[in-house]
């Protein structure tokens, strides 16, 4: 029993960590309709960030510089490519980011090297103990900035009028434009907000239980797709239980994979959140909190 | 009308082909080389030859290939120093492929034509896109990997032992060597693909030979957080883990196992150690608990006269590069071909059919230590050896690494590929 | 407007094509093999995205299915995989029509869904096809792939043997010469039926659906139907695409058709300006070339360090020039290459005829459907 408990533990934790990558696709999906493709990169900058820097100025500030400078990177891409895109079109726009992903993950993995960097965080490898249940405290934080992050996303979106005008500018940009919305800002506020999120992420998948930064952080991004997509493209609270769903997934069918193999074949676990995917989507097409997909005349 | 037009082109184009054609071949003439009596063909001259390196330098292994490029290049110009082979200069063809194979294949129509050999094609995908097109030109390729299916191939030169025979060795070690005891169960954590999956074949082999359980799990290099599976060999009970995967996967593995407080020993194979991964918050659990079973040996041996000759040329190459197992394995790699390049010239044959030959003739290569001694490549498709390296992750050992002894276990010598 | 000047840079090419191989060396040769293969598959898939307005991240999967089709359709059976030793002619069929037809299937599927959601759930399908090709050994041979038998019609093989020696005007023709042919031949017929068909009627339904689907059917196009035959078409594309790379492969293998192979079809219709045949033809041109030749000669530049030293390596900078080029097109191209070159046109207008700019496929023919 506590085997079950502590491989949903183990999702659950993953999974939140998902959901804010999900959420950083859903925020710059809804404030600017791009398919941000680059969005691995950013989550793998935001944690290279912190690894280079806190020998020299200690781990805190050094996530600060992470953070920001994710935000940072993600509000020039905004403004310096995807304003000046020729067609101001979604598939164009998605393999523009395509471009600016090649660009920065070849830089980045020609940084690293073929080193492992670590992120010397303070909880270094220690675990909590719950019963006879333990999980790794970094897994434990993670929870717990991620539910307050998307607490402060909920009072951002629902109280700030910031917030307001990025979901009006989300349901319907010209008219909150003509309301006096300014779409520049909305959308900029979107990417920092998207590379915040990215970084936080970045910094809990590259710390114990994971031993550091590598290149292959940035495929994250893509395990955190099928969460975005079956949450619905457009909400945050999507991301959350997408997120949750997938890490889950991957979790028991990883963790029952004996029992699992003869029918599913073995590596089904990579498989798994592509399969749900698909499967939500064929019911609701819109994902599951997603807004229905407004068919114009 | 423009149709007929092109139609017609076509037509009257096809015609002035076929009026040219010919099937007969010109009488061949593969140039005889000048003064000496020595057969030649694709990419040797007189003075020179040229062999080829098709790595990744701009994909996932970039920098460990970049050790290697700067220790082969630095073997050859040595090799060229000292009056090169066959009275040639030998010249290196460095490509790269960035982990794509097509990328690969194209690359090696480039440069098939123009070289005798090719010292290494790396990666995975990669090599197994080429090797066919290799064996079909006859062409000598080494440093492929050790997968298993690479062994079928006659123009591939293995260095040392093949990932099932490595793991199975490390079978053999845990229950001879670590107080494994027979009946328990040996948890297999393995890369999805022909490394894993050679690897879990030597497993499951010596499994059976031994009577201990496998329980396996598969992986994707993607995979860099082990907790779901570290959680499912806990939940087992394992007595030991076999890791066939990459060294970020060494880390997090040891250190959940170890933070599970299942303190049991964990075997890496050939790729799975880096020195970096003793500065991550795992480096404890690793020194703990973690071996590493090698086709080749460890950067620190100081009882092998060739990976002290590798080391020091590498020290002076590059003075501030990383140490690593890269730098015994591109040393080694040059001098298994520089041997059949030797070989080849004896026997009055440098051509790459020649080249081929001479390396499949010998049963007994010697390397000074870097691989384990007698190699036999006269057989195709089985392991050159049984014999592997055992070392111990260590804080003192240079490149993290201290050498406990070489191996050849029950299992591994009984291990028979096709069989 | 006249088509007259666009027909004979059209028959120029063509002939410029066929000619190629006499003088071109094995890279170029191997690289001409990959790029018509690519060229046939992204031209399946601007007739999908660009002119019937369905994003799909899964036609790798269909080239998948067309390249182990045709593997095992043609291949012997051996000790570890099976096959039906069929002439490569019905297996290149075969190939078509499976692939089609796996297409049809999911169509269903794809009609519930619209844009985006159709591409992600379409990148679904890339990691399904996957998982099957690595676990369904016995037909695919895993995750090593297995290998491909040459084409051969009439006793005439596309390889090296039967006959081993074959010149043409005193140029040897390896295997790689006669594939060039075979490929060159599959793709202008696939050019061809694929313009016509999008001039033609079905592909004014397809873009009509696409512009508006509530519009098309007050018109009285079917719009499921519509959806589904550009669907299949598409996939039928794909699968040639899918077994004219097995072919230049000399095998097949689960790596060949990953995400990234997905992602590059995508890359090309769009930099080639979606809905454009030709501009999908110069987009594998550019996309497929563009990093075997960067790979093949970025070692000649004189200001880049040397692999190793820690500096800006030749392969590292040809993949950043890479991206910059697709971020450039895209910045700076208004509807892609295949805009450009219209533009370009236009200006040249006034004088028209032979000297204009080398606008690639042979028949790009009405691309006034918009």
């Amino acid at each position: 029993m506590s085997y079950l408990l502590e491989q949903v533990l183990n999702g659950l934790s993953y999974g939140l960590v998902l959901s804010l990558i999900a959420a950083g696709f859903a925020i710059v999906f809804t404030s600017t309709g791009v398919l941000n493709f680059a969005h691995g990169s950013i989550v793998l900058l935001g944690a290279y960030l912190v690894a280079v820097l806190h020998d020299s100025i200690g781990f805190w500030p050094a996530v600060l510089v992470g953070l920001a400078g994710a935000a940072l990177v993600g509000v020039a891409i905004n403004a310096v490519l995807v304003r000046n895109l020729a067609d101001k079109k979604p598939d164009t726009a998605a393999i523009l980011m395509l471009g600016v992903d090649i660009v920065l993950l070849t830089e980045l993995t020609r940084r690293i090297g073929n080193q492992v960097l670590t992120l010397g965080a303070p909880w270094g490898a220690s675990v909590v103990r719950f019963g006879d249940v333990s999980l790794p405290t970094g897994r434990v934080l993670a929870a717990g900035v991620t539910v307050v992050a998307f607490g402060a996303l909920w009072y951002l979106f629902s109280r700030t009028d910031l917030g307001v005008g990025m979901r009006a500018a989300a349901a319907d940009g010209p008219t909150a434009s003509l309301m006096g919305i300014r779409l520049s800002r909305t959308a900029a506020t979107g990417w920092a907000l998207a590379g915040v999120l990215a970084a936080v992420a970045g910094i809990f998948l590259t710390s114990f239980p994971a031993p550091g930064v590598a290149p292959t952080v940035a495929l994250s991004a893509f395990a955190a797709i099928p969460a975005w997509v079956l949450g619905g493209f457009d909400s945050v609270p999507g991301a959350v239980i997408g997120g949750l769903l997938i890490g889950l997934t991957s979790a028991l069918v990883t963790g029952y994979e004996s029992d699992l193999e003869p029918f599913l074949g073995s590596g089904f676990g990579e498989v798994a959140p592509y399969v749900v995917m698909i499967v939500v989507l064929l019911v609701r097409p819109s994902g599951l909190l997603g807004s229905k997909e407004a068919v114009r005349v | 009308m423009k149709h007929r037009l092109r139609a017609a082109a076509t037509l009257s184009a096809a015609a002035l082909a076929l009026a040219a054609c010919s099937t007969t071949a010109p009488s061949s003439s593969s140039g005889e080389g000048g003064g000496d009596d020595v057969a030649t063909g694709n990419g040797v001259t007189d003075s020179e030859m040229t062999i080829g390196m098709l790595t990744d330098l701009s994909g996932p292994f970039a920098a460990g290939a970049a050790v290697q490029v700067t220790e082969t290049q630095a073997y050859w110009d040595q090799v060229n120093a000292d009056g090169g082979i066959c009275d040639r200069d030998v010249t290196v063809d460095v490509q790269d492929h960035g982990y794509d194979p097509q990328r690969a294949v194209t690359l090696y129509r480039s440069m098939a034509p123009d070289v005798v050999a090719l010292q290494q094609v790396l990666g995975g995908p990669t090599s197994s896109a080429v090797l066919p097109l290799a064996e079909q030109d006859s062409l000598y390729v080494g440093g492929v990997g050790w997968a298993g299916s690479a062994l079928a191939f006659e123009n591939n030169q293995l260095p040392g032992a093949s990932n099932a025979i490595q793991a199975a060795n490390a079978v053999d070690y845990m229950l001879d060597d670590l107080d494994v005891p027979e009946g328990s169960t040996i948890g297999v954590v393995y890369f999805t693909g022909d490394y894993g999956g050679d690897a879990l074949a030597g497993a499951e082999h010596a499994a059976q030979e031994r009577g201990v359980e496998i329980l396996a799990q598969e992986i994707t290099p993607a995979t860099t957080d082990l907790s779901a599976q570290a959680s499912a060999l806990a939940q087992a009970d394992v007595a030991g883990v076999v890791l066939a995967a990459a060294p970020t996967q060494f880390a997090s593995l040891a250190g959940v196992l170890a933070s599970q407080g299942a303190d049991v020993p964990i075997i890496g194979m050939n790729p799975t150690f880096n020195p970096s991964l003793l500065t991550t918050p795992a480096a404890d659990a690793l020194l703990a608990n973690a071996y590493s079973m090698t086709s080749i040996s460890p950067y620190a041996n100081p009882d092998s006269a060739g990976v002290q000759a590798a080391n020091e040329l590498y020290a002076s190459a590059d003075p501030d590069g990383a140490l690593g197992w890269e730098v015994p394995l591109a040393y080694v790699q040059a001098e298994l071909l520089k041997q059949a390049l030797e070989g080849a010239c004896e026997a009055g044959d440098l051509t790459p059919e020649g080249v081929v030959a001479a390396f499949r003739d010998s049963s007994s290569t010697d390397t000074e230590g870097l691989l384990p001694d007698g190699l036999d490549y006269s057989e195709v498709g089985q392991s050159p050896t049984t014999t592997v390296f055992v070392s111990k992750v260590s804080a003192d050992a240079e490149a993290g690494l201290e050498l406990l002894d070489q191996v050849s276990g029950p299992s591994a010598e009984s291990f028979s590929y096709g069989g | 407007m006249s088509d007259l000047p666009r027909r004979i840079s059209g028959l120029v090419l063509l002939l410029v094509a066929l000619a190629l191989p006499l003088v071109m060396s094995d890279f170029w040769l191997q690289t001409g093999l990959f790029v018509m293969a690519t060229a046939i598959g992204a031209v399946g898939l601007t007739l999908l995205v660009g002119v019937a307005g369905q994003l799909s991240l899964g036609h790798a999967a269909f080239a998948a299915i067309g390249a182990y089709v045709f593997a095992w359709s043609t291949g012997e059976s051996t000790t570890s995989v099976s096959g039906l030793g069929l002439p490569p002619v019905l297996g290149l069929v075969l190939a078509a029509v499976v692939s089609a037809g796996v297409g049809a299937a999911f169509s269903p599927i794809a009609g519930r869904l619209r844009g985006i959601y159709l591409g992600l759930a379409t990148l679904g399908l890339v990691f399904v096809v996957r998982h099957l090709l690595v676990n369904l050994d016995q037909w695919t041979g895993g995750f090593v792939g297995r290998s491909v038998e040459p084409f051969a019609v009439l006793g005439f093989s596309f390889s090296n043997r039967d006959p081993d020696y074959l010149a043409i005007a005193g140029v040897e023709f390896s295997g790689l010469h006669r594939l060039w042919y075979l490929f060159l031949l599959l793709a202008v017929v696939a050019i061809w039926l694929a313009s016509n068909l999008r001039a033609g009627r079905t592909g004014r339904a397809w873009a009509n659906v696409r512009d508006s689907e509530t519009a098309a059917a007050a018109m009285g196009i079917g719009v499921a139907g519509a959806k589904r035959s550009a669907f299949v078409v598409s996939s039928a594309y794909a699968g040639v695409a899918g077994a004219m790379l097995a072919l230049a492969y000399g095998r097949v293998a689960p790596d060949v058709f990953s995400l990234t192979a997905s992602v590059d079809f995508l890359v090309m219709i769009v930099l080639g300006g979606l809905g454009s045949v030709a501009g999908a033809v110069v987009g594998a041109v550019f996309v497929t070339s563009l990093p075997l030749v960067l790979a093949q000669y970025s070692s000649a530049l004189p200001f880049l360090a040397a692999p190793g030293s820690g500096g800006l390596d030749p392969s590292t900078a040809a993949r950043i020039v890479y991206g910059l080029a697709i971020i450039a097109v895209l910045v700076f191209l208004r509807g892609g290459l295949a805009g450009a070159a219209r533009r370009l046109r236009a200006r040249l207008r006034p004088t028209p005829a032979v000297g204009q700019p080398a606008v690639a496929a042979p028949s790009r023919s009405k691309e006034t459907t918009r």
